[in-house]
């Protein structure tokens, strides 16, 4: 006589079994962020697994600084010297511009702009799966770093914080495919929504009509809309407007103006404006 | 205990960092260990340790939690059935099986990754497979030196 349920049907039915529950979770954690305590706990406990993964690099990196040359090392302090000297030029153009700016706003009755506070971060990894643009920095809650914080580089923006841990948090990188970012053309202020494409390079701006004035090489920025980002920091050029004949909205590329894919040093906004 | 060394050694090998540039020419570590336990030693292969072993790989690749439990199910489930079979056959013919089993895991992470929001490449779903499909016989033999060390009772395979 056949048995009822075969072992095949067993480990099938455990297979159904298996798939809702993971299916479950996901819907859990994507929809709700219900799981972010897992989450937390279980970056914490890998911790000591990440830091044994990253010490041959680390070694490897110390070892290429160590070997510089005497040369390289005098050029190099010779050059970091005159764009030192150029930077502190900069900074007294700077000042004189920041007062006159004040002065005009006071006159216009313009809120003044909150005065950020960056927190410089190093990257400690970046994520091996090719779908996800995420980076883990060195600087987590213990050094102010919240839920939603600005990130970015010397050159422009680079994503927000999505996950903070007591010594590290995880960064969201502008490209990924899930992240939006309100921005505007700098030239006509023309708004729009810059989504992330799963590539480094590139990002989107979708669903502008067929007539905007947009053009190859306008800079775009953050437009300050919902208040996470502050207005002006420069996001992206662009590289390619995609119109197509009979399509009521144009396709506009862009290339992020932050090197993503070399990054290392970063600095997260910490001012009170974050972190909503 | 070989579970938890072969586990820790996959962990470790997803969590080296590497430079983004190449990260699609990677093989999923994790994949490997799974289809080494459901092919290699299957009766010691449990849905649950499977499930929970695959929580910190999410969050070690920073994908949705679930995702890889959904993924190594499906492959326990199909190489499980597949394992007296493909035991009996080499390496390249095996790395060849594992390959067309990977592209159905791809095809579950591809669907998965969309429900969570993500627009993946097929494409370079199928790249990480070879990848990994290639990457299977040095796994298989480190896998299998671990399972020595650690006194798991040794299964024949050609």
């Amino acid at each position: 006589m056949r048995p009822l349920f075969s072992q095949t049907s067993v480990a099938a039915v455990r297979l159904v079994i298996a798939a809702t529950f993971s299916v479950a979770i996901m819907f859990v954690d994507v929809r709700f962020d219900a799981l972010n305590g897992v989450r937390q706990a279980v970056k914490t406990l890998l911790w000591p697994i990440e830091q044994v993964a990253s010490a041959p690099s680390g070694i490897a990196q110390s070892v290429s600084t160590w070997a510089v040359s005497h040369y390289r090392l005098v050029e190099r302090l010779q050059t970091l010297a005159l764009e030192n000297e150029r930077l502190r030029t900069e900074q007294l153009k700077l000042q004189t511009l920041r007062a006159e700016n004040s002065e005009l706003r006071r006159l216009l009755s313009v809120q003044e702009r909150v005065n950020e506070r960056l927190l410089q971060a190093q990257i400690q990894r970046l994520s091996n799966d090719p779908f996800v643009h995420r980076a883990t920095i060195n600087r987590g809650h213990l050094a102010g770093v919240v839920v939603g914080q600005p990130v970015l580089s010397a050159d422009g923006l680079v994503g927000q914080v999505v996950m903070v841990y007591p010594h590290a948090s995880d960064v969201l990188l502008m490209t990924d495919s899930t992240h939006q970012l309100p921005v505007q053309v700098t030239r006509t202020r023309e708004r729009s929504i810059a989504m992330g494409t799963g590539r480094l390079d590139r990002l989107e701006l979708r669903n502008l009509p067929d007539t905007v004035d947009i053009v190859v090489g306008d800079l775009i920025e953050t437009s300050g809309l919902g208040g996470r980002f502050q207005p002006g920091i420069p996001v992206a050029y662009v590289t390619e407007v995609i119109r197509s004949p009979g399509q009521p909205f144009v396709r506009v590329v862009a290339s992020p103006v932050a090197p993503l894919s070399r990054l290392s040093l970063l600095m997260v906004d910490v001012s009170e404006r974050g972190g909503s | 205990m070989t579970f938890a060394v072969t586990w820790l050694l996959t962990l470790l090998l997803m969590t080296i960092p590497f430079p983004s540039a190449v990260a699609w020419l990677l093989p999923h570590w994790g994949l490997l260990f799974v289809v080494w336990w459901a092919l290699m030693r299957n009766y010691r292969l449990s849905m649950t340790l499977l499930m929970l072993a695959s929580i910190p790989m999410d969050v070690a690749y920073g994908t949705a939690l679930g995702l890889h439990a959904l993924i190594f199910a499906l492959l326990a489930y199909l190489l499980t059935l597949l394992g007296p079979r493909v035991r009996q056959v080499n390496w390249l013919r095996q790395s060849v099986v594992v390959f067309l089993v990977l592209l159905l895991a791809a095809a579950a992470s591809y669907w998965g990754r969309t429900l969570t929001g993500q627009d993946p490449e097929f494409w370079l779903l199928i790249v990480q497979a070879l990848c990994t499909a290639i990457a299977w016989a040095p796994m298989r033999m480190l896998f299998e030196g671990v399972a020595r060390m650690t006194g798991e009772p040794e299964v024949r395979t050609s």
